[in-house]
């Protein structure tokens, strides 16, 4: 069939307007990046991040690694809480969950990934901070931040489980396996990529999110490395937010926006990670 | 392919009572199936000898895989009786995972495990099993399954480099490995070249000798070649149940009349 002299031009004009809508879109973002690593890197200096901390300086001098930990740490926490939850959730839904179950605990999970983290982050400091008396502390901060992600990694489970053909699911149960090996044996091999891919995803969320920390688990200095868990912690993020509101001071500046930088590569490194995953389960 | 085989000895009355009789692997009466309020199977009542191909033959929609599906329990809310070598499938020893090691089901669409040929075939094993496969187990039920000597020099390979068709005989196997009572096959050459039809074909009718088997198939031809008992269902009922000699040549009722009719005449 030969295609009509109109259909080429209105395909242009298509991926023209296409092209179009699309630049804003990616110049932004890629505006708000350049303009950190232009204003970070200079600022960035070989103590921030091999040097010795300083637990009084406020960030001024000294190693930043107290915060890194701390971001670290938090997001480590986060997903450690998450994770089997979010796995448990999934196969709740997979295996025991009625059709109507399924779709009132998909709509719950939409609804809670909706809901802005700093909600949250009220909801632990008046329930773990204050009824429970744990503190400004780094298991506080973790729970919430689990809490903050564990729609995200549920969602992506099930989307994850979804994906293997039900075909091979049928197959084994045809060959009498229990549900317990059929997880074991068939899902999980099949999606473990998906799953780490989303909590590759689910760390980078952790590691980005600032307001629900503030008031549940971090300070702004005289911590060097927590005890315990129910220590509060530095992090990059609020470190950031502390900084950046001493205007006028040109050093608190340069050094908020030296970890930008730190914060940036670091949900970079684990978003080219769940991306990196992802290209292995399309190729494999 | 099965002529050599008297069909007066693979044809059971229908709608037995429920104690079963010698020879018979599989008594099913009155079965019944709703789904979503709506009933799938309507009082299905047939019986399967120790051996020999049954063909399970009807318009789309009939019942027919949904039937072989609560055969396997993978429908388990049906009622009615099902006995199995002497057993109610109810009260089955070892429950219903025990169960399905018995009732082999091949699916119409070949599902393997993205693993090796060999571990796809141990793949339904106890861990112990799939460790030290009993000697020769491999061997043998990927010969009885047509596909050894394809297969010998790689076994270690992924099984998703196999064809369609060897896939199927692999998912063949796979039932096999675990010893089942009985083979239940839901279209298992459908969308498959000649050749590996054939195959399966030859496979089938070497399994006959030992054990019961039921097979879907939309292929008349097919359902003539492998000969056997033909139980023809339309709208969840049986309505015939014949030796393939007598239901392709004289047919009782009127359905079977009719859906021969279509499914032998030239559309074109």
């Amino acid at each position: 069939m030969k295609l009509s002299p109109f259909f080429h031009v209105n395909n242009r004009i298509a991926k023209t307007v296409t092209v179009l809508l699309a630049i804003p879109a990616l110049l932004l973002p890629a505006a708000c990046l350049l303009y950190i690593l232009f204003k970070g890197i200079p600022a960035l200096h070989w103590d921030m991040l091999a040097g010795t901390a300083s637990a009084v300086s406020f960030g001024a001098i000294g190693s930043l690694w107290p915060q890194v930990a701390g971001s670290l740490l938090l997001m480590l926490g986060a997903c450690m809480i998450a994770a089997p939850v979010a796995l448990g959730i999934a196969l709740f839904h997979a295996l025991c969950a009625s059709a109507r179950q399924q779709r009132m605990l998909l709509s719950l999970l939409h609804l809670l990934q909706g809901i802005p983290p700093i909600v949250y982050g009220l909801c632990g400091l008046i329930v773990l901070v204050h009824m429970l008396h744990w503190g400004i502390c780094l298991l506080t901060g973790a729970i919430i931040l689990a809490v903050i992600i564990l729609p995200m990694l549920v969602l992506n489970t099930v989307h994850a489980i979804d994906r293997i053909p039900l075909e091979r699911t049928e197959a084994a149960r045809a060959l009498g396996m229990r549900d317990g090996q059929i997880v074991r044996r068939v899902w999980l091999p099949a999606a473990w990529p998906s799953l780490l891919t989303g909590l590759l995803l689910g760390m980078a969320r952790a590691l980005s999110e600032t307001a629900p920390i503030l008031f549940t688990a971090t300070v702004f200095s005289g911590i060097n490395w927590p005890d315990s868990l129910f220590s509060p912690v530095t992090s990059l993020q609020t470190h950031i937010f502390y900084l950046a509101q001493e205007g006028a001071n040109a050093q608190a500046v340069n050094i908020a926006w030296a970890s930008a930088v730190i914060l940036v590569a670091l949900v970079t490194t684990f978003s080219i990670s769940a991306s990196a995953l992802r290209k292995i389960r399309v190729g494999g | 392919m099965n002529t050599k085989r008297k069909t007066s000895d693979m044809l059971v009355a229908t709608a037995q009572p429920a104690t079963t009789t010698d020879g018979v692997s599989l008594q099913v009466s009155g079965l019944k199936l709703s789904l979503g309020g709506k009933n799938i199977l309507r009082d299905i009542s047939f019986s399967l000898r120790e051996h020999g191909i049954n063909i399970l033959i009807g318009p789309s929609g009939a019942g027919k895989s949904t039937l072989l599906r609560c055969l396997n329990q993978l429908h388990a809310d049906w009622q009615g009786e099902m006995l199995i070598m002497n057993h109610h499938a109810r009260q089955w020893p070892g429950g219903t995972d025990a169960l399905r090691h018995q009732m082999g089901l091949i699916a119409q669409k070949p599902a393997v495990f993205p693993c090796s040929i060999e571990k796809n075939v141990t793949f339904g094993l106890s861990s112990r099993e799939r460790k030290h496969p009993p000697a020769g187990l491999i061997e043998r039920v990927l010969r009885q399954a047509v596909l050894w000597d394809e297969v010998k020099d790689r076994l270690h390979e992924s099984a998703a480099i196999l064809s369609i068709g060897q896939q199927q005989r692999l998912c063949i196997a796979r039932a096999l490995a675990l010893s089942p009572s009985m083979l239940l096959l839901d279209e298992p050459t459908a969308s498959l070249d000649p050749r590996s039809k054939q195959l399966i074909e030859a496979s089938l009718s070497q399994l006959a000798e030992t054990m019961p088997l039921l097979c879907v198939t939309h292929d008349i031809e097919q359902a003539q070649r492998l000969g056997g008992q033909i139980i023809f269902m339309c709208d969840g009922r049986i309505i015939e149940i014949a030796s393939a000699d007598t239901f392709f040549t004289r047919p009782e009722r009127l359905e079977a009349r009719e859906f021969l009719r279509w499914s032998t005449c030239d559309c074109s």
